[in-house]
């Protein structure tokens, strides 16, 4: 689903979210890394912050340098820039899953696949990640084919560690830290993409790719 | 160079310094001090503050194994002794050596923070002292036995705090319609705006569960969302119609839908609510919020 004239709008005083669709898809993912690519290059004054997510890109600004009426102007005038930047060459990077998770039987139920069909489908294709910033070194990344596509649970689980392989919404995600979840847990992994200690504390960034393997 | 001992801490009792701002991406709110307006006057009536303070809730009792130290107290009303003698809060005192200082909860407020003319030491995170409760980093969450070691603040200080400072008033709590507003049927918006909600004692510094007295949010259906940016103040609903005030400790990214942000000049009242306490919400535009910014 792909919409050329993002709805611009305002969360709070000092945070404008651009919004390029309601239901996420690999365009309006791209889109969304192209803005904010652009707003990264040909930065606006007053923004302090610029952070992508799945279908939208935030900014942080300061309201007694820039209004929101003139920012969301300049992201106009950004926009059609945006369509055409070229993105960073994305880092590559492979991953082992054990696929151990307490969910998967409930998954290769819900979707009819035998657990090795269902690997093979999952580590098939290299995936993109889609956004970072749900928790820290949180990575989503996607999308799978349709035949992979389920809801979340409908249950909340308190607590799964870092290192947690997680399945909803036709994407797989991978925790740094200790979070709640309401998605399928499918498996472990030994990559964490969270270290405080760098400047930068992640190693992907939204917009990297990551290849799945089964750990043997 | 001065040594403070903590002797008694409640819960949430934290370092806290201008926030870590800019790791959006990263997965990491900025935290910072719950009440930004108490924390920028503690600081201001220092000659020469370090950058990390001390937040606390329930109360707090300290005592000064090294000193002279001067210390700045704001936020809330709390009931402050000296060595057992009454003093008054907001607090500016220079502590000496043996000294005990005891900080109660009084009347009002729910978040204290006490700056000191020293620095904190303790190793910053990211380039931040902020305990961030979420996710577990940053200077720490303060228990009793700790100690603090403070060293002569350094010469830039702690500069100005970046978040907007607020002009205090009564009244209902003014927000700012939020992403999924229009999601909301207009008679469910138009109940939002005229019922009275109550803080709850589930909260902390991520977030602050309302309760909702007259069901504004009853049978409200689970809305499935891509995830989008949150800020702090984002009033969220979850599933089953429980409204949630996302305050320092944020997550970045949420799926659950947002009905209205908390402006900055109302957010550190709400933050200083107590259990029990109603409020009222009241719409505000975006470019009305800004001009309520000093």
């Amino acid at each position: 689903m792909r919409n050329d004239t993002p709805l611009i709008l305002p969360l709070g005083d000092r945070a404008m979210v651009v919004r390029f669709a309601e239901v996420l898809s690999l365009a309006a993912n791209s889109q969304a890394l192209g803005l904010a690519r652009v707003l990264n290059t040909d930065p606006i004054a007053g923004v302090a912050e610029i952070a992508p997510g799945l279908a939208s890109v935030l900014l942080r600004y300061e309201p007694r340098t820039i209004g929101f009426d003139r920012l969301a102007g300049e992201v106009r005038l950004r926009l059609s820039g945006a369509e055409r930047v070229a993105l960073p060459e994305p880092r590559q990077l492979s991953a082992a899953i054990r696929f151990d998770g307490p969910d998967l039987p409930a998954v290769l139920s819900a979707l009819g696949l035998d657990q090795a069909t269902f690997i093979g489908l999952h580590n098939r294709a290299e995936l993109t990640v889609l956004a970072t910033g749900f928790a820290p070194g949180f990575i989503y990344c996607g999308l799978h084919p349709e035949a992979l596509h389920m809801p979340r649970r409908s249950t909340v689980r308190p607590s799964v560690p870092a290192g947690t392989v997680l399945f909803a919404a036709g994407q797989t995600a991978v925790t740094a830290t200790t979070i709640p979840t309401g998605w399928s847990v499918i498996g472990t992994t030994s990559f964490t993409n969270f270290d405080p200690t760098r400047a930068d504390p992640l190693t992907l960034h939204a917009g990297d790719r990551i290849r799945f393997t089964e750990a043997a | 160079m001065a040594l403070v001992v903590i002797i008694a801490a409640g819960p949430l009792t934290s370092l806290q310094d201008q926030g870590r701002f800019g790791l959006l991406a990263a997965g990491l709110s900025a935290s910072g001090p719950m009440d930004w307006g108490a924390a920028r006057r503690a600081l201001g009536r220092l000659a020469r503050p370090g950058r990390t303070l001390v937040e606390f809730t329930a109360g707090l009792e300290l005592e000064l194994r090294e000193g002279p130290l001067e210390l700045a107290g704001e936020g809330g009303q709390f009931s402050v002794r000296i060595n057992g003698k009454a003093a008054d809060w907001p607090l500016l005192f220079t502590l000496t050596a043996g000294d005990r200082l005891k900080i109660a909860p009084g009347p009002a407020g729910t978040y204290g923070v006490l700056a000191f003319s020293g620095e904190i030491a303790t190793t910053p995170v990211l380039g931040s002292t902020a305990t961030n409760t979420i996710a577990g980093l940053g200077g720490a969450l303060l228990r009793a036995g700790d100690t603090l070691r403070l060293e002569p603040p350094g010469e830039s200080g702690p500069g100005i705090t970046p978040e907007g400072a607020a002009l205090p008033t009564d009244g209902p709590i003014r927000v700012i319609p939020g992403l999924h507003w229009a999601l909301f049927e207009p008679e469910r918006r138009a109940r939002f705006l005229a019922s009275p909600f109550t803080i709850t004692n589930r909260r902390d510094r991520m977030g602050v569960r309302l309760a909702d007295p007259e069901q504004v949010f009853g049978g409200v259906a689970l809305l499935s969302l891509i995830s989008e940016p949150v800020v702090a103040g984002d009033i969220q609903i979850l599933g089953h119609g429980t409204p949630i005030v996302l305050m320092r400790d944020h997550q970045p990214l949420g799926g659950y839908p947002r009905l209205a942000t908390i402006i900055t000049a109302d957010l550190d009242r709400f933050a200083q609510t107590r259990p029990g306490e109603t409020i009222r919400f009241q719409t505000i535009s975006v470019q009305h919020a800004a001009a309520l910014l000093t």
